[in-house]
């Protein structure tokens, strides 16, 4: 959640690596195994015969909601179980906000900790490890986030909030944090050059939104970032941070009138002035293919098109056709076809980012370079026959079966409600959005599938870029259920 | 110098007298109980939502490996996804998927562990399918033939295309001259090359017995329930017995060891290790706590010395971080690794140099009662926030049992902490941060090769 934390760690890829090795070097199984056997021996699995169709109970969550007196929306739920709490304002201070300086909205996030009245970024940060909370910060293209967690005691709570209500009301924005957070931020647009697949990404929302705020990373580039001057981030603070512009979402062991009061203090401490206007929807792109050089051993392949907003009516028929389609990994058609019966890639995804305004449906995946003209054919067809044809019945009933099964780990922590309810809020989804959300998945029926998918996607309008060296091309091996035992039939990542 | 140490401590206790406040809410229930065939097993409940997690520990990885047969743990890991008696290759994901688990597997130098995270209702089916593979896998030659080839694969994907990777891996081997911990998980490629099946099968039958292996479950369940449905599944697979494991014993002082790495990576770093004992194997355990709070002095948050001082104050740095993991089965590093402000013009040499100014400082002047104090503060929140995630709950719980401690030493952690005094710290920086325990390792670009 903390961009200064992924900054720094991002710089510090040796530090990472030191952490995961040492943790566990989870190693994590690929999902490598072929195409599901249809049924070993005759044994069967006595417990899966026993469980029905059923869909399982979840977390009661009571969600409450009101308005501060400054005008930001609350939501808060009560959870008394564990002594500690999390608070998660969300703003429309996005990058899409940015107005021609690319990268203020992160910069003026990532910079609130850096300075209060008084305080320098080592108080502030002593402030809060000295009671053992959490500050965390991340810019996004729509929103911005700070956050808080702590023990809730009145000894650490109240101090605790206290100091992030300065955090977030009275940045000073110091200059010498300024200087230092540039070049890091600029080391870490070094890092970038070497990294095809960050280069793919970065061009495809260029062509994706043209000049339309989502087009440029949040992150801003080398040429905007040193000119930003903390004049700017002072004045996109006092307009993007104020509690119009807010939610607040909260969870914990707090009562109603504790979490009101809290609530009462972080908007009060927030500037005033009006909420932003929402985003605009883009414009649509022209189709087409480009291909961006560069000396690596495989191509990445990053097939898009304008997809949906957050509140689009057919949000839940296209969430679950792509979870048929290429959602969530292991089982999903891409995965099937391009890598079990063929071999062409480690991981294929597909996936609908619903934002304020259409965000992108995107695919993507790495192949052997000799094999990605094939390969992006071979995707292309398998996105036309999905849009023509729909998912089977099969394919339908066991991915609702999937979603009601993995509902329940939705919000099964405190950290996962927090971020639920800031989300909802965000989007302005009604208090009983989960349980409509699943509702509305599990009446949903092929013919309705096959249909959403059709009016938002088209073969033809598609938005591809590529981004490996330019080599000679090759057949892409035959699909098998059983591949070969050669080497040729193996991923080459 | 012993008045002003005995003064901080003084301070110390002070600042520890502080009622613990934050353990108002009791702790939750944990249950441990045994099969007849050595299975043990860990329950803790955790009823705030309708779900559990599941996690099967086996005492086996890495370290336990012998040269010629690196990787075996790891490979046997990838194998266990490719059927049993009752499940063809990649059933169990499916069937497991189609419930809305989440499941996978991961090893390391000490264990390899499997989990899925599901609703309670499924919990059954998840046991019977990690008995199912415990008791019966089965290894087809033919599926380990193109599993190991991905395997490859992974290696050349995590370690060898990955400069960071790579140049930890080489650290590890030189840092750890005489124990298992000295083998990278994945395995040497010369290893994986000659790797058969057949060596794998052993491996299986060496290690994958009940009585070798820990069964965690936390999440909305009871100790009946679970008590029920382990001896259901797990009840009937024989006890067998596993070869010694011997624990991973270093040289306390090697001496000295530099390495020089040039790869395809855009910014130098370096990484420092100290050989030093784990709780396994430390003459104190206070030296592993005193270790602890070393580490956390050094770079336990934003306000901690290394981003305090070098990174923030001397800009000497862009990051930097200090390592340690005192739960191993053996001995183990206590690790630095750092990345120069290339900004700024700085060296390795420089930070090296800069590191070596804050293990001094620790050695000749005891840490102030203000910065020990935010230490206490950060475990006692920490430990409260780990319950927030029963995947957490299960991992801290699993790890411990399977390195051969215990799962209670979660809840003797903090008094643990508290017992170090400063001269503790002085006392255990000095025995432990000399030359002849470093290793060093100097990470390059290609292009400035001619150092």
């Amino acid at each position: 959640m903390s961009e200064r934390n992924g900054l720094r760690y991002g710089l510090l890829g040796l530090a990472l690596l030191i952490l995961l090795a040492l943790l566990a070097l989870i190693i994590n199984r690929p999902d490598s195994s072929q195409a599901p056997a249809p049924a070993a021996e005759s044994n069967s699995i006595e417990s899966l015969d026993a469980l029905g169709d059923q869909a399982p109970s979840r977390r009661d969550l009571n969600i409450q909601t009101w308005q501060t007196a400054e005008g930001a929306k609350v939501l808060f739920v009560e959870a008394r179980e564990l002594p500690m709490f999390d608070l998660q304002l969300t703003f429309a201070a996005g990058s899409s906000h940015d107005e021609g300086v690319a990268g203020l909205a992160m910069l003026t996030n990532a910079m609130l900790n850096e300075g209060v009245p008084g305080k320098d970024v080592g108080a502030i940060a002593a402030g809060f490890e000295n009671l053992g909370a959490n500050f965390g910060n991340g810019a996004f293209r729509d929103m911005a986030i700070a956050s808080l967690r702590s023990l809730s005691a009145a000894e650490q709570r109240e101090p605790a909030m206290q100091l992030f209500n300065q955090v977030i009301g009275q940045p000073t924005f110091p200059e010498d944090s300024l200087a230092r957070i540039k070049n890091q931020l600029l080391a870490g647009f070094e890092y970038q050059k070497q990294n095809p697949g960050k280069l793919a990404s970065l061009a495809l929302f260029e062509r994706l939104y043209g000049s339309h705020p989502y087009a440029h990373p949040s992150d801003g580039n080398a040429e905007s970032i040193p000119a930003i001057s903390r004049e700017q981030l002072q004045a996109f603070h006092t307009k993007a941070y104020t509690a119009n512009n807010a939610i607040i979402a909260l969870v914990g062991d707090l009562s109603r009138s504790d979490a009101e009061a809290m609530a009462n203090a972080v908007s009060a401490a927030l500037p005033k002035g009006p909420a932003l206007p929402r985003i605009a929807q883009p414009e649509t792109p022209q189709a087409g293919l480009q291909h961006i050089e560069f000396p690596s051993n495989q191509t990445h392949l990053m097939i898009a098109q304008l997809g949906i907003d957050r509140r689009d009516s057919d949000y839940a028929a296209l969430y679950l056709g792509n979870q048929i389609f290429g959602g969530g990994g292991f089982g999903t058609r891409l995965m099937t076809e391009v890598r079990e019966k063929r071999g062409l890639t480690y991981g294929v995804y597909s996936g609908f980012s619903a934002m304020q305004a259409r965000g992108p449906f995107m695919i993507n995946l790495q192949t052997r370079a000799e094999l990605s003209d094939g390969t992006l054919l071979l995707v292309k067809s398998m996105l036309s026959d999905f849009i023509a044809n729909g998912p089977t019945a099969d394919e339908l009933n066991n991915a609702k079966r999937e979603l009601a099964g993995s509902f329940p780990l939705s919000t099964a922590s405190n950290a996962a409600i927090v971020g639920q309810l800031g989300s909802m809020g965000f989007y302005d989804l009604p208090l009983n959005y989960l349980e409509d959300f699943m509702r509305d998945v599990q009446a949903l029926s092929v013919e309705q599938v096959k249909a959403a998918m059709a009016k938002h996607l088209d073969t033809d309008a598609l938005v591809i870029v590529t981004a490996g060296p330019t080599v000679a091309q090759k057949d892409l091996p035959p699909p098998t259920d059983t591949p070969a035992e050669q080497p040729s039939a193996i991923p080459e990542h | 110098m012993p008045m002003i140490a005995q003064r901080t401590a003084a301070l110390l206790l002070c600042v520890l007298c502080t009622p613990l406040l934050a353990f108002a809410a009791a702790p939750q229930p944990t249950h441990e109980f045994s099969l007849d065939n050595g299975l043990k097993v860990i329950v803790r409940e955790d009823h705030r939502a309708p779900v559990v997690v599941s996690q099967l520990w086996y005492k086996v990885g890495s370290s336990y490996e012998t040269p010629g047969q690196t990787g075996l743990s790891h490979a046997l890991e990838h194998m266990m996804f490719k059927g049993s008696r009752k499940l063809g290759p990649g059933d169990a994901s499916r069937i497991l998927r189609e419930l809305g688990a989440e499941e996978n597997a991961f090893t390391s130098d000490d264990y390899t562990a499997y989990y899925q995270v599901l609703a309670r209702d499924r919990l059954a089916i998840a046991l019977e399918l990690e008995a199912d593979r415990l008791a019966s896998l089965k290894l087809p030659a033919d599926e380990f033939a193109k599993e190991i080839e991905v395997i490859k694969e992974e290696r050349r994907l995590r370690t060898d295309d990955k400069p960071s990777s790579l140049a930890y891996e080489r650290f590890k081997a030189m840092a750890y001259p005489a124990s298992g911990y000295h083998t990278p998980t994945i395995g040497w490629m010369a290893d994986l090359e000659r790797m058969t099946v057949e060596e794998l099968r052993a491996w299986y039958e060496a290690w994958y017995a009940p009585n070798n292996a820990t069964l965690v479950v936390v999440g909305d369940v009871s100790v009946a329930e679970v008590k029920t449905l382990a001896e259901r599944y797990f009840g009937a697979i024989p006890k067998r017995t596993v070869p010694p494991a011997k624990v991973p014993r270093e040289l306390a002082a090697p001496g000295e060891r530099r390495i020089t790495l040039h790869l395809k990576t855009q910014l130098p770093s370096l990484m420092m290790g100290f050989n030093v004992p784990g709780l396994a194997t430390a003459e104190q355990p206070r030296q592993v706590y005193a270790l602890r709070l070393a580490a956390a002095l050094l770079d336990g948050g934003y306000s901690a010395r290394l981003p305090t001082r070098l990174e923030r104050g001397e800009e000497l740095v862009s990051g930097a971080s200090a390592w340690y993991d005192g739960f191993s089965r053996g001995d183990s590093l206590f690790i630095l690794s750092a990345t120069p402000n290339v900004q700024t013009g700085k060296t390795l040499e420089q930070v090296e140099a800069g590191l070596w100014r804050e293990l001094e400082d620790l050695q000749n002047t005891p840490p102030s009662a203000e910065e020990l104090a935010r230490v206490r503060a950060q475990v006692i929140a920490g430990l409260v926030y780990e319950r927030d995630s029963i995947t957490s709950q299960a991992t801290a719980i699993g790890q411990l049992e399977t390195v051969g401690l215990s799962w209670k030493l979660i809840d003797q952690e903090l008094a643990e902490l508290e017992a170090v005094t400063p001269a503790d710290i002085q006392q255990a920086a000095t025995t432990f941060f000399t030359r002849d325990r470093l290793s060093v390792a100097h990470v390059l670009p290609e292009e400035k090769g001619n150092e």
